[in-house]
């Protein structure tokens, strides 16, 4: 006799124990079902070093919805973010250093041009007005382009009449960072290497693309869209590494009624007459439930836990060909005492904050370009913070954790060669060659490390081919394209399984947008259904 | 005194300038065409690298032309004619083997089975595909753009006509659509294709005139722009105008005469005067000025706002204007034959069409990864074609002109100077094809090189770009080449862009002179 269920959530990440949370709470009986031992999919804090606890992927919060965080009262259930303040760009003999301290930044950018000073006094304001504006998307199930029916268009028509309104060059703005590169973005505001490439950045991370790829610039907005307690652009680390976010959504879904099961994999989703009737674990036993929702990426969702025979042919395919294209490996490090920059000797608040390794946009592209055509990048781009500074309870005291975010290395390698351990090594051994030209010290202070290749993420957390979105972020897998192009709202061909993951509109990063707008529509069509009954 | 009677002046004989100064004249406009250089015909106007040999303009076929405008013009009258081989596109492998894309898509799919029945299969449907979402974009390349500050964008955007359009696509070619549309050529061939030989010279059809790689955002929409309202399909077309592109140039400036249009060439514009937010007139290199209450630039966007007087201009959009990208990265050869190049897998009816030297997308991107660095590729992506083939007139019998389109030649250099690189150019270029048709060294009598530098002095082209704008994303349609000025009214009433630099953008197809000169006689 198997379980029953109103709703099944596959997958104990952010994503889905967000779902889980706001189902729960409008009074279903929910049950989470996580493959690992550990809760928070990429959301993950492990102790992998004895006594250094590593946010082994996702490192940084700075887009986890407020609504979320005050519906789900988070901060209730253990959620304290602590601010990372600033980035610093360590150069060969000089450093780029911006802090939330707006009069210190411009001081700084003084240093390297009056021009670039002055941009960032207009920049600074106007992509934060952009952010404001683009907000409402992360807010809004996708419309279906093809549909065209008013009611299609309806939760966008706000979002029409905002543009519209817009000042001209706020349009503007707004469909030069859909198109432009961020690269060719920048260039119409500054002229500095260092400033230019680390802004850049952030528009490339987690994508197969440069910073002089087209399409790059919207990501920049990321950084001014993302909120800590309602301010602008403020990046932050959760207390106890960023699995503690995916413990106190958790904690969120558990006090609302949620039934939470680790160590339960998924081997298939149960359907009958074309619609999901419940899963069936891999020890075989069956539960039942009204939905299903799938945390999974599209490809796990339809073509491992699907039978292939519920599927239609030409679904399948779109589903074949939805880009993931694993770009980014992380290095974690386990370190017996403080680095210290090459540029900047010491041991100050700049290391408080991101450390960035990116002193020009050709530097970027050509770890790129090695990753175009199938090798990791022989100097890569590392996104680099010290939790610890911040947060000491992630390692006994005096030691630190030195966390790397690593791009690119790509998951497809050139000439069909695949990642072993030895290309896990190289991999590890020329990041830490690379972190040493800035900080030459860094060998010494090694006790411990991680090496992470997109396919141990893969084998790791099961997002496929290590795509840390759940699917390339490039411009045609976005909003009404995400997950399967036709398939942008949460639910999917098979009735009664929904998508509510990263791989959903409105995407990756630790949102959990996807998980809370799923749940809110699978709610209001239940209603629909009730009321047609 | 003439300078009273006109009311209307267009700066550039180009093809849209004398396009849209026909049309104008129709209406029943007093105009004159105003041409620095001293003929018109723009970037049609050839050249001779050697004694009897013709070469093509900046471009070497004119399959986008439009139709209507053909007829409209009465172009066959004026002595234009075109010549359409069998044959689309030739792509020779380094391995000596080559690929051809034949006007029939079945022939090229025969072919291909040799080579993967995967691909063979694939091939029809996939020319299918770029068929059905071209023909939409035909739709979007006559439509005015949208402004957006209309009432209801959504509405303005899949306004009626494209709306319905698009409705007509059908679900499933909608989604395609909207999802090809942004999307990279390289991914566009590659979920379709197996063979890098194939994916190769499709490729090529996205990054060529462009700054671009082929796994840069948006040129799969080059692509599917460059077959739209034409037959082009997967493998694009392939059409010469008899006589060479000087004749497309000599058809198009006797239409506008015929139509009582003044052509004064040799007159370069310095200044668009404006008075007020209304144009004036312009004022020309020597001086003397014309007045006009119509002023019909088809000169590129940014030379366009240089034109005008920063202060009336605005430093908004002055900043606005000098960001329109327009990074030139093409540069032209024109080889003087001693005869007919062995191209692998060549015979002259294979060759009558484009020869494409892309033959995977990686050597298609490498070429083109040499603009991010200001450097000149060693392994360029070349598009050659050999008029001569099908039109003798162009070459002394028993000899070839061919003409070739070298790519990446950034407009940018960063360490040297065009001054140093024209003969190296054409150095790469010969080395290059010598890998993929052997001997064609000793064929060659006489080449001449067009940088993008030449093209920037030569036909006023401000970054040696033959589009004008670059046609990524972010100057398409409702932004081309800025977002509230893409409705060819240009900053100021009276003024209109009428060139490449408006949508539908470059190649010749007339469309941004046609569409131009529809807005202007609805806003009269």
């Amino acid at each position: 006799m198997a379980k029953r269920y109103d709703a099944v959530v596959i997958g104990g990440g952010h994503n889905g124990l967000v779902n889980a949370a706001y189902l729960a709470r409008s009074g279903l009986k929910v049950l989470v079902l996580e493959r690992r031992h550990i809760l928070g999919g990429a959301t993950l804090t492990e102790e992998i070093v004895p006594g250094f606890r590593f946010s082994v992927f996702s490192y940084v919060v700075s887009l986890l919805r407020p609504e979320i965080i005050r519906e789900l009262q988070l901060p209730k259930h253990g959620l304290e973010i602590l601010p990372l303040d600033g980035t610093i760009t360590p150069l060969d003999d000089d450093y780029l250093w911006r802090v939330n301290d707006h009069g210190k930044t411009i001081r700084e950018l003084r240093r390297w041009s009056l021009n670039d000073a002055e941009a960032y006094e207009e920049y600074g304001p106007l992509m934060a007005e952009m952010g404001r504006f683009i907000k409402p998307i992360l807010s809004v199930p996708p419309p279906d382009p093809a549909k065209l029916s008013p009611g299609e268009w309806l939760p966008l028509t706000p979002l029409a009449k905002q543009f519209r309104d817009l000042p001209r060059r706020l349009q503007t703005t707004f469909i030069q960072l859909m198109t432009m590169s961020a690269a060719d973005f920048l260039d119409q505001w500054f002229e500095t290497e260092s400033l230019k490439a680390t802004m850049s950045a952030s528009g490339i991370i987690g994508t197969f693309q440069g910073p002089r790829s087209p399409g790059t610039a919207y990501v920049l907005l990321h950084h001014y869209m993302g909120e800590i307690d309602g301010a602008f652009r403020a990046w932050g680390i959760p207390r106890g590494g960023t699995g503690a976010i995916a413990y106190a959504i958790a904690g969120a879904a558990l006090a609302a009624g949620a039934e939470i099961r680790t160590e339960a994999p998924v081997a298939r989703i149960r359907t009958q007459g074309g619609r999901a009737t419940g899963v069936v674990l891999e020890s075989g036993e069956e539960i039942e439930a009204n939905v299903v929702m799938s945390s999974l990426d599209s490809r796990w969702t339809f073509i491992k836990l699907l039978d292939d025979s519920v599927l239609d042919p030409s679904f399948k395919r779109e589903v074949l060909r939805y880009k993931y294209r694993g770009s980014s490996g992380k290095v974690n490090l386990a370190l017996d005492g403080l680095p210290e920059l090459a540029c900047k000797p010491g041991k100050g608040e700049w290391l408080r904050g991101a450390i960035s390794f990116s002193p020009s946009i050709d530097y970027i592209e050509h770890a790129y370009d090695d990753a175009k055509y199938g090798r990791p990048s022989a100097r890569p781009y590392i996104d680099m913070i010290i939790p610890t500074l911040v947060d000491p309870s992630m390692a006994p005291p005096g030691n630190h954790v030195m966390s790397c975010f690593v791009q690119y290395a790509p998951y497809h390698l050139a000439d069909g060669e695949i990642w072993d351990d030895a290309k896990r090594e190289a991999f590890g051994q020329n990041v830490i060659d690379t972190i040493e030209e800035r900080f030459p010290d860094i060998r010494r202070h090694i006790v411990g490390h991680q090496f992470i290749t997109p396919k141990d993420i893969e084998d790791i957390t099961g997002l496929s081919e290590g795509n840390i979105f759940q699917g390339e972020l490039s411009l045609e897998q976005l909003f009404f394209n995400r997950p399967v192009p036709g398939w942008s709202r949460y639910r999917t061909p098979v009735r009664d399984l929904w998508m509510c993951g990263s791989a959903t509109h409105p995407g990756g990063g630790i949102m959990g947008a996807p998980g809370r707008i799923s749940a809110l529509e699978y709610l209001k069509e239940k209603r629909k259904g009730r009321r047609a009954a | 005194m003439a300078a009273k009677t006109i009311d209307t002046v267009v700066i550039g004989a180009g093809h849209n300038g004398l396009i849209a100064a026909a049309a104008l004249a129709k209406a029943g406009r007093t105009v004159v065409v105003l041409e620095r250089a001293e003929r018109a015909g723009g970037i049609l106007r050839g050249s001779q690298p050697a004694p009897g040999f013709r070469a093509p303009g900046l471009v070497h076929t004119v399959g986008r032309l439009r139709p209507s405008v053909v007829k409209d013009l009465r172009l066959e009258r004026f002595g234009y004619s075109t010549i359409v081989p069998t044959v689309r596109m030739h792509a020779p492998m380094p391995d000596g083997s080559a690929v051809t894309f034949w006007g029939d898509a079945t022939r090229t799919a025969e072919e291909l089975r040799a080579r993967s029945v995967h691909d063979a299969d694939a091939f029809v449907g996939f020319d299918q595909k770029v068929r059905a979402i071209s023909s939409f974009l035909a739709y979007v390349q006559v439509a005015l753009p949208p402004d957006p500050k209309s009432p209801s964008l959504a509405d303005a955007i899949m306004g009626l006509k494209l709306g319905k359009a698009f409705r007509d696509l059908g679900a499933k070619t909608g989604h395609e659509a909207v999802r090809a549309l942004p999307m990279a050529v390289a991914d566009l061939v590659q979920e379709v294709f197996e063979l890098e030989s194939v994916r190769g010279p499709l490729c090529t059809r996205g990054v060529l005139y462009t700054a671009m790689g082929a796994w840069a955002t948006g040129t799969a929409q080059v692509l599917l722009n460059d077959s739209a309202g034409t037959d082009g399909g997967a493998a694009g077309t392939a059409v010469f105008a008899r006589g060479g592109t000087d004749a497309l140039a000599d058809a198009l400036e006797a239409a506008a005469k015929a139509r009582g249009v003044q052509m004064r060439t040799e007159h370069d514009v310095v200044a668009i005067r404006t008075r007020a937010e209304r144009v004036a007139g312009v004022t020309l290199a020597e001086g003397s000025e014309v007045d006009a209450p119509l002023v019909v630039s088809t000169a590129d966007p940014k030379r366009t706002v240089r034109l005008l007087d920063p202060v009336a201009v605005g430093p908004t959009m002055h900043w606005r204007g000098e960001n329109i990208r327009q990074p030139g990265a093409t540069a032209r050869v024109n080889f003087a034959l001693g005869g007919l190049p062995a191209f692998h897998g060549g015979d002259p009816e294979r060759l009558a069409g484009r020869i494409v030297i892309g033959p995977s997308i990686d050597d298609v991107e490498r070429a083109m990864d040499a603009v991010k660095y200001g450097r000149l590729s060693e392994d360029p992506v070349l598009e050659a074609t050999i008029p001569s083939l099908t039109d003798p007139s162009l070459a002394p019998e028993g000899k070839h002109l061919m003409s070739v389109l070298f790519q990446a030649a950034p407009y940018q250099l960063r360490e040297s100077t065009w001054a140093g690189e024209r003969e190296h150019v054409g150095e790469i270029a010969i080395k290059t094809l010598e890998r993929f048709a052997p001997g064609f060294g000793e064929l060659v009598e006489a080449f001449e090189v067009v940088t993008p530098l030449d093209m920037e002095e030569r036909y006023a082209l401000t970054g040696g770009h033959i589009q004008h704008a670059e046609p990524g994303l972010d100057q398409f349609f409702a932004w081309r080449p800025l977002l509230g000025e893409a409705r060819y009214r240009f900053l100021f009433d009276g003024l209109y862009l009428a060139g490449s630099g408006a949508h539908p953008g470059g190649g010749i197809t007339g469309g941004p002179g046609t569409n131009a000169v529809r807005k202007i006689l609805k806003d009269l």
